[in-house]
């Protein structure tokens, strides 16, 4: 297992040009921060009081941001929040009975569920960059997306409150998909606890990714974003794995020889690598380099001396740095991930996410490629 | 000079409870060749009414709180008895038509207790919400949907004195207060009656005002959606409303 962090690849002087809106702000923010000047003097808005809800801060910066400007995470409620007990009533019980009982606990918050500390992370992430770049719309945009019916809508929203999340935007479509709403939001990265919504994001041309709750959960940054992603069919295509596969690892390592210098296909994860590099490079313009409160990571099971090099001049061909590389030439993922601490790991194979989850470790399925068809979970699969 | 015809072959409802809506013969009917117009932009809401009614009167047989629909003509152009045989030919039910003019259309719909008037010109919906009546512009339909769809926009209802229409405001509430009467006859799924909240400024602390305010006045709502400032378009393109109330007058297509 080798360890190699990528030169830092120069970066050009770049020249940060105020953000297409310039300093006119949209009548919707107008809006918005009447809202909050109302909310202060305790005039409009009469919300029911919720147990330990803490007044949120107001900072200068852009927080309602272009769809298109801006990266778009949409969460499930299932993810973002802990709702095993809700679940429980729904599959035992039925809607009517379901929906009942949400209202009848409406003043009580969620707890907060896998996609929690990465939302927060997002977060902190935002008001960085709204203290370098007050006007600029590129920022997170946290959307809940969930086909939850809009009686749930008070508690959630409660629960937003509580935990003082900044999530602004929400669909809920009560029954009906939500890809389409995916779409009309311009959505980076779809996170859910629904494997069957997830590929058929995928399917849209989404990155997306299966979330599940862990028991264990490791401490994770609260200063810095930290996403690590496996390499084959997560930021690349699957096309080697399919070789690896079918004719086994000597073949898949002299496949990867012969093709050392041709890049790799794409894989569904390769856009939001692309985002997040787009905003590290925003720290970076105003000296940021070493404190730049995002950091990404790539742990593949590729090695180092052989396989590991396509991948890297792959990411070097797209333009896409990636912070620390890891190739551990097949030792398991999970001790390394349990160093890292990212709050997010994305990874094709459930053997992966299992193995990471079992040493605390927040990890997402990407069910992709074809992987797919060979590794099953071995647990039982994510609940509806 | 305005005649009100009824419609023999439909039963007449109880004008004490029934929820009067009122729709222009413009938008129902396509002018066409021979004795039998085409069907227009407002047809597959005639059907989703209709289809309300159906299921009201399945769970009940004495429900009188029911959808009346009104067909007003100020067209000149369409004839009168061509509306009548129309009407019979692809089975509407429809309470009462009545024949006026561009003049006399907010009177007619006063005497004719109309709740909701519905038209497909956006001027004419906004002089008669002005003078109080309740207005909303119609969807474009594709294809028949399951249920009958009506958004809500939330904004008017958490900062009543933006409201671009006060006048229609009280009425607009008591509308809403029928509304949720009608939906709560039914279940949460298999609804033929789907409520679909927006709010388009705001964060989500306003659409859980306007959730809460809705919920105080009687009307549940099936699905809510939260904009803050996010463009409408794309969105209202997937939720396929039949028509949007509290909004004063806008154009859905927006």
């Amino acid at each position: 297992m080798v360890k190699m962090s990528l030169d830092p690849v120069q970066v050009k002087e770049l020249n940060v040009s105020p953000s297409p809106n310039g300093d006119s702000r949209a009548s919707w923010e107008e809006e918005e921060a009447e809202e909050e000047e109302e909310d202060r003097l305790g005039i409009a808005t009469k919300t029911k009081p919720v147990t330990g809800r803490r007044a949120r801060k107001v900072e200068g910066g852009v927080f309602f941001p272009k769809p298109e400007n801006a990266v778009t995470v949409a969460v499930s409620s299932r993810v973002l929040f802990r709702t095993e007990l809700e679940q429980r009533v729904f599959e035992q019980k039925g809607v009517e009975e379901y929906l009942r009982y949400q209202i009848e606990h409406e003043n009580e918050p969620f707890a907060p569920g896998p996609a929690f500390p990465f939302v927060k992370a997002l977060e902190t992430v935002n008001a960085r960059l709204r203290e370098l770049y007050p006007q600029s719309e590129e920022l997170f945009d946290i959307v809940l997306v969930t086909y939850n019916h809009a009686h749930v809508g008070i508690r959630l929203i409660n629960t937003i409150n509580h935990h003082n999340l900044f999530i602004e935007r929400f669909c809920m479509t009560g029954g009906s998909s939500p890809i389409g709403y995916l779409k009309a939001w311009q959505t980076n990265l779809y996170l859910s606890a629904d494997a069957d919504k997830v590929r058929e994001a995928l399917a849209e041309g989404i990155a997306a990714a299966t979330m599940f709750m862990t028991e264990k959960l490791t401490e994770v940054s609260e200063s810095q974003l930290r996403v690590a992603f496996d390499g084959d069919a997560v930021l690349f295509s699957d096309e080697s794995e399919r070789i690896f596969k079918a004719h086994g690892l000597d073949k898949f390592f002299q496949h990867e020889q012969d093709n050392e210098d041709t890049l790799l296909d794409h894989g569904p994860l390769k856009g939001f690598l692309e985002a997040l590099g787009k905003l590290q490079k925003k720290f970076y313009a105003k000296g940021q380099r070493l404190d730049c409160p995002i950091r990404t990571y790539l742990v593949t099971a590729r090695s180092a001396a052989s396989s590991g090099i396509r991948a890297l001049k792959t990411l070097r061909a797209w333009g896409l740095e990636i912070d620390e590389a890891l190739f551990l030439a097949g030792a398991p993922k999970g001790p390394m991930l349990e160093k890292i601490r990212p709050h997010i790991y994305f990874d094709d194979q459930m053997f992966h996410v299992e193995g990471a989850a079992e040493m605390g470790t927040v990890a997402a399925h990407v069910p992709y490629g074809v992987a797919q068809k060979h590794n099953q979970p071995q647990k039982p699969g994510a609940r509806k | 000079m305005v005649s009100t015809v009824q419609n023999t072959d439909v039963k007449q409802k109880d004008a004490d409870r029934a929820l009067v809506v009122a729709v222009t013969t413009r938008a129902v009917f396509d002018a066409a060749a021979g004795d039998v117009y085409g069907m227009g932009v407002a047809f597959p809401l005639l059907q989703s009414l209709q289809k309300v009614n159906e299921r009201l009167l399945e769970k009940n047989p004495a429900e009188s709180l029911l959808f009346d629909v009104v067909l007003i003509a100020t067209d000149s152009q369409q004839q009168s008895s061509r509306i009548i045989s129309s009407t019979s030919h692809y089975g509407l039910e429809v309470g009462r038509f009545c024949f006026s003019s561009r003049e006399d259309l907010v009177e007619t719909l006063v005497v004719n207790n109309v709740q909701l008037f519905l038209s497909t010109d956006r001027d004419e919906a906004l002089q008669v919400s002005q003078k109080g009546v309740l207005s909303a512009l119609l969807g474009r339909q594709e294809a028949p949907s399951e249920s009958l769809r009506v958004m809500l926009c939330g904004d008017a209802i958490v900062r009543p004195d933006c409201d671009p229409v006060p006048a229609s405001r009280g009425a607009a509430q008591s509308f809403s207060a029928r509304l949720g009467e009608m939906r709560g006859r039914f279940g949460v799924s298999g609804s033929p009656l789907s409520i679909v909240l927006v709010t388009s400024s705001g964060g989500s602390k306003s659409c859980g005002v306007a959730l809460q305010t809705l919920r105080s006045r009687g009307l549940s709502v099936d699905e809510a959606y939260c904009l803050a400032g996010a463009p409408r378009g794309p969105i209202l393109s997937l939720l396929r409303p039949h028509f949007l109330l509290g909004d004063g007058v806008i154009d859905l297509e927006d």
